[in-house]
């Protein structure tokens, strides 16, 4: 067909806008923008975007649940590799421990998220020994757990080495130092 | 209501408002507050300043038995004054990176020659040779390939620094409890 157009900038578009329109229905036009309007709405519902809300804002499960406020629940920040009886629950706090047991020379170190600054602690994970199992508030938190054959950094073990006793009391939690 | 009688109100209220807010002002300042938020530590002035590098590789891999000054219980060998005597024999330098849990530690080899260089001159520095090099990352890799005998290991080096005369006698470095190791 000859174009109507005078200018060369016209029948450009002259001839480009009648293929469109002899190639594609006006229905086409419709429903594409009507699938992208869908798409782009239902983007913030697909799974992958929902599980990186839940995620959280640290890279620790545990910092994302934890809290900085009561030494007797199982997510208090320091716990995140405890594994035992709280020493705040049986009369001792959460660096302390409870009377007619003693805290044992070795620990091990582990570090936590304190969920309030974001900022890395090392925490000494220190059994009290000497006394019987305490058995209020029984918590396991695995952060840098590994399994017995690397018993350094293993909590499933009794730390109540060089203690003048090896009976577990109950697991407390001190603050050792700022990693980062 | 005349202007008299409003500017008197507002300054009942300012002196009530100066009442109200005084305790709590001193309150606050007089309370040390502390870097780590969390219940025990924040009315106790506690500071704590992020720790070097080496520091913190010490704490997460030794400090748990060893002790953070390098001093333990007797079941577990002394550092603080100590270590650095491995330092001045060619085995003694080699037998601190290959003792079982420096050798087998998951840590990177840079990670562990900055740490044992630090650990040496904070604890040991006395001990240290006059020429003492640092450990380089290079060092460390070649060095902690080996797989000793620890305790035999540990006597032939102890034996080559009392013959050497780097130290009076095997007693400088005698483990209380040798059985153990």
């Amino acid at each position: 067909m000859k174009p109507i157009s005078k200018t060369r900038f016209d029948r450009l578009i002259e001839r480009s806008s009648r293929s469109a329109a002899q190639r594609i229905s006006r229905r086409s036009v419709l429903s594409r923008c009507g699938a992208w309007l869908v798409a782009a709405s239902a983007l913030p519902l697909l799974p992958v975007s929902r599980r990186a809300q839940a995620a959280g804002k640290f890279a620790s499960d545990f910092a994302n649940q934890a809290q900085t406020k009561d030494p007797t629940q199982c997510n208090y920040w320091r716990y995140c590799s405890s594994d035992g009886y709280l020493c705040a629950c049986c009369g001792g706090g959460p660096s302390t421990c409870p009377p007619g047991s003693s805290p044992s020379p070795t620990s091990w170190v582990g570090s936590c998220i304190n969920p309030d600054d974001g900022k890395t602690y090392l925490i000494a994970y220190r059994d009290c020994c000497g006394k019987d199992s305490c058995g209020k508030c029984s918590c396991l938190g695995q952060e840098g757990d590994m399994p017995e054959y690397r018993p350094q950094v293993n909590n499933d073990i009794v730390w109540c080495f060089g203690a003048s006793s090896m009976v577990y009391h109950c697991s407390s939690a001190g603050l050792v130092g700022l990693a980062e | 209501m005349n202007r008299g009688a409003v500017s008197r109100v507002l300054s009942i209220l300012r002196g009530c408002a100066v009442i109200l807010l005084w305790p709590s002002a001193g309150i606050s300042q007089e309370l040390p507050t502390s870097n780590v938020p969390d219940v025990l530590t924040r009315n106790t002035g506690l500071h704590l300043e992020p720790m070097p590098r080496a520091a913190r590789i010490y704490a997460e891999n030794c400090q748990g038995c060893h002790g953070w000054t390098g001093v333990s219980v007797t079941e577990v060998p002394t550092l603080a004054g100590r270590i650095g005597y491995f330092a001045r024999t060619p085995e003694g330098r080699k037998y601190l990176m290959q003792v079982p849990n420096v050798a087998l530690n998951p840590s990177s080899d840079a990670d562990i020659a900055a740490m044992m260089n630090w650990l040496l001159d904070t604890v040991s520095r006395a001990q240290l040779p006059s020429d003492f090099q640092p450990y380089t990352a290079e060092e460390v890799a070649r060095l902690r390939k080996a797989r000793i005998d620890a305790p035999a290991e540990r006597r032939r080096v102890i034996e080559a620094l009392v013959a050497s005369k780097q130290i009076p006698s095997p007693d400088v470095l005698a483990i209380p409890h040798a059985s153990l190791y």
